[in-house]
């Protein structure tokens, strides 16, 4: 059986915040709103399958997506593959929170990046989206599963 | 002591070692793996202390490496540390033989917990 749940948006922006604040520190906390039209840089995704299904999505501007990658790595210069690799690992964790929240079992699968948008597939439809303001700039985290309708 | 960490991420390899060392673990050796697969070869080559160990990695994943480790007969500690910390991962981590979860995001005080009783006991 196929189970249309999906997580609230308390528990996912408890999520979104607790990865930020362990691996952004606290110096420039993550704001929450205000819904923004997004110039996306980055983006990255992780789908759970199993008892439940998801695809959860981290969008960012360019400039947010490096200065993560430096704060991360804790160096200046951020190459295409570090941002890469930051911006997968970000995603990691948040559909590794949410995964967590969601009934079990299932499997994370290893993420997804893409300079740009990440095309997502036609029979998804968005769930929950958290909007939110880091660092000056805006940031989008959201949900999408399958669309059940037949 | 030796320790070997394995991830898939350059960047998570980075952080790990990182908090080793704000943990108070800095003057370990380390050595990095980007999979299970290098992973268990570095096992042998090197014979580290302790095993950190990423989950979902590609080549070989983080339990099958456990695996792979106690079936040979290697009994080096091991642990992961990955982003999943549900009871059903937990679970399945305790069966194969790893000494500890951490799940990410982590902090400083979270690995000082788990490893005190490794390294410093």
């Amino acid at each position: 059986m196929t189970t249309m749940l999906e997580p609230s948006m308390t528990d996912v922006e408890m999520v979104v915040t607790e990865v930020w604040s362990s691996f952004l520190g606290d110096s420039d906390p993550l704001l929450i709103g205000p819904p923004a039209t997004l110039d996306v840089g980055w983006s990255s995704a992780v789908t759970v399958s199993g008892e439940w299904h998801g695809m959860i999505s981290v969008e960012l501007p360019t400039g947010t997506a490096e200065e993560i990658t430096r704060r991360m790595l804790m160096v200046d210069a951020t190459p295409d593959e570090d941002v890469a690799d930051a911006v997968g690992e970000l995603v990691n964790m948040i559909g590794g929170g949410v995964k967590s929240l969601m009934p079990g079992p299932s499997a994370l699968s290893l993420p997804v990046v893409a300079a740009g948008r990440v095309a997502r597939p036609s029979d998804v439809v968005e769930v929950c989206r958290f909007d939110a303001t880091w660092a000056g700039a805006p940031l989008v985290v959201s949900v999408h599963v399958q669309n059940s309708h037949h | 002591m030796k320790i070997l960490v394995a991830d898939d991420s350059r960047v998570m390899r980075q952080i790990v070692i990182r908090t080793l060392r704000q943990a108070g673990y800095a003057g370990h050796d380390v050595v990095e793996a980007e999979n299970g697969k290098e992973a268990l070869d570095l096992v042998r080559s090197e014979a580290p202390d302790l095993v950190l160990s990423d989950w979902n990695m590609p080549e070989m994943t983080g339990i099958d490496l456990l695996d792979a480790l106690r079936s040979s007969g290697s009994t080096v500690p091991f642990g992961f540390v990955t982003s999943e910390g549900s009871a059903d991962m937990r679970a399945r981590a305790s069966a194969g033989g790893a000494l500890f979860l951490i799940a990410k995001p982590f902090t400083p005080e979270a690995f000082d917990e788990v490893l005190a009783p490794v390294l410093k006991g």
